[in-house]
């Protein structure tokens, strides 16, 4: 298919279309979540110079562009060898992200009010202004730090908003919490993405944490831990990424990657709300008391955004507290503009570079982990620094795996309860399945209870 | 990677759901503003499933639409 017809289909509103592979008697052995119109951009960016690249991805993404802006420039740090960042500028990196780590969990939340969700919103907007990025694509991160200080207005506003959004956090949690889920609920947008998670993940779960490990969206190490909660990785380096986690079909939407360690069936594994709850405990107070809440009561998903954005609002209001800093802004060997970058990239970290990537090219990982999860990219650039491959692993290409296991989970429920129109799976039952591992499709703009779920079925080990 | 072209609100249909109409030759033709009521008349929509889901001002919209055409990926231009 034309990568420009994928990307037709990609942005009209389109039903999720769930895959089921059967048996001839009917048995469910398969089902997945069809991502075939999910563009993979990477080809495009070969043979472009690796500066253009960040800002390229994170304007065609229109939903997660703070997380693509922060994960691109850190693969051009890695490149440049330029580090380490200054802690003023960390401080408005981490400022900008957990303002667009909750502008996006408030969308989950719209059911439960709108009014609660436009306020997490407003509060997420206000502080990627604080960090020096108000309009939408965000400006301020640079190779080596920040292009500019701390916005002190809007910073006092999110210090002054932050108790009252800590407070609604908190009923969301409650509220996520607070119902059965979507199967056999009367009222389904009601119920659905409510109470209880589905059943356990075989996989194991990944997150970053900071040194202490403890969860840190920027942190610099990711951490992985198996289904019974043993440690599988305990804190690896962006720069061993090759080593960690390959993909099983490279260059698919559904590119299948598993964790090189082992540790789990596969090396199956997913990432977003619920990895990062399992992997390690939230650093702020709050959300750290709601995430013992969340393990003792087996929440799901829902819930696990609601903890999440309690964390991002306590961040918010920790980080714009006391005014612009008095430190450095970028690094030494760091850029002003990013269009420096190149420069930098070819002088100061080429020969370091080049001899820990060896003949094959100099390599650049960066990664955050956002709203949905980790996402990753990887630069190998050749000598003149243009990009000779590129990889933008996204939360939902490492989720897929998961969500096939809650459908076929969602399937099953759905054939020993209340079945569909002609005994088919119940459309609540499937859409509760795709909440909770939460894909960045169109289909999760749709009100909860309204997603169109269109079932195809297949006979399994056929064409 | 989802991605998301913007569309140019041209009328707003004010109501407890407000409702946009877009620019000539946009699909779909409207969205509901639900998300970002805050949206006027002028503004860059990102759509989807029917929603208005994050808001551009001219400049932005301009930036994302120019990313499109660099990897010849915009309405009308040639297929890569």
């Amino acid at each position: 298919m034309a990568l420009r017809v994928m990307v037709g289909e990609a942005v009209a509103g389109v039903d999720a279309r769930v895959v089921v592979e059967r048996t001839p008697a009917g048995e469910v052995v398969d089902a997945h979540l069809d991502l075939s119109i999910l563009p993979r951009l990477e080809p495009l960016l070969a043979g472009r110079p690796v500066e253009q690249v960040p800002p390229l991805v994170e304007r065609l993404c229109g939903v997660c562009p703070a997380a693509h802006h922060l994960a691109g420039v850190a693969a051009l740090e890695a490149l440049a060898g330029v580090g380490p960042i200054p802690a003023e500028a960390r401080r408005l990196r981490r400022l900008l992200h957990h303002g667009s780590v909750l502008t996006m969990h408030a969308h989950a939340f719209f059911a439960a009010g709108r009014e609660q969700a436009l306020a997490l919103r407003r509060l997420g907007k206000a502080a990627m202004a604080a960090a020096g990025s108000p309009g939408h694509f965000p400006v301020s991160a640079v190779v080596g730090g920040v292009a500019g200080p701390l916005v002190a207005d809007a910073a006092e506003g999110c210090v002054r908003d932050a108790p009252a959004s800590l407070a609604l956090a908190r009923d969301l949690f409650d509220w996520a919490l607070g119902a059965p889920s979507g199967r056999g609920a009367e009222n389904l947008a009601d119920g659905i993405g409510r109470g209880a998670g589905f059943g356990g993940f075989a996989g194991a779960d990944v997150a970053l944490v900071d040194g202490r490990g403890r969860l840190d969206p920027l942190g610099d190490r990711l951490r992985a831990v198996g289904p019974g909660g043993a440690v599988i990785v305990a804190g690896a380096a962006a720069g061993e990424w090759d080593r960690l986690i390959a993909e099983g079909r490279p260059g698919e939407a559904a590119s299948r990657p598993r964790l090189l360690a082992g540790g789990a069936p596969g090396g199956h594994y997913r990432v977003g709300p619920t990895a990062q709850l399992r992997v390690a405990a939230p650093a702020t107070p709050v959300a750290a008391e709601l995430a013992a809440e969340w393990r003792r009561r087996g929440g799901g998903a829902l819930a696990a955004r609601a903890v999440m954005a309690a964390a991002s609002v306590e961040a918010i209001a920790e980080l714009a507290d006391g005014g612009p800093g008095a430190g450095d802004l970028v690094a030494a060997g760091g850029a002003s503009r990013p269009a420096e970058a190149a420069g930098a990239a070819g002088a100061a970290g080429a020969a370091g570079a080049a001899g820990a990537a060896g003949a094959a090219g100099r390599v650049g990982v960066g990664w955050v982990d956002g709203a949905r999860g980790l996402l990753v990219h990887r630069y190998r650039v050749g000598g003149s620094g243009m990009v000779e491959e590129a990889l933008v692993l996204t939360p939902t290409a490492q989720n897929e795996y998961w969500l096939s296991r809650l459908l076929v989970e969602a399937l099953a429920a759905g054939a020993a309860g209340a079945a569909g129109a002609a005994g088919g799976p119940r459309g609540a039952d499937l859409e509760g399945a795709i909440r909770e591992a939460d894909p960045c499709l169109p289909c999760v703009a749709a009100p909860a209870g309204r997603m169109g779920v269109v079932v195809e079925t297949v006979l399994a080990g056929g064409e | 990677m989802c991605v998301a072209v913007p569309t140019r609100i041209v009328a707003i249909e004010p109501g407890p759901m407000p409702m946009a109409r877009l620019e000539p030759g946009a699909s779909p033709a409207s969205c509901c503003l639900a998300y970002v009521p805050e949206a006027q008349v002028g503004d860059y929509v990102l759509v989807q499933h029917g929603f208005a889901v994050e808001l551009l001002d001219p400049a932005a919209a301009a930036l994302s639409l120019a990313a499109f055409a660099e990897l010849g990926l915009a309405p009308g231009s040639a297929a890569p």
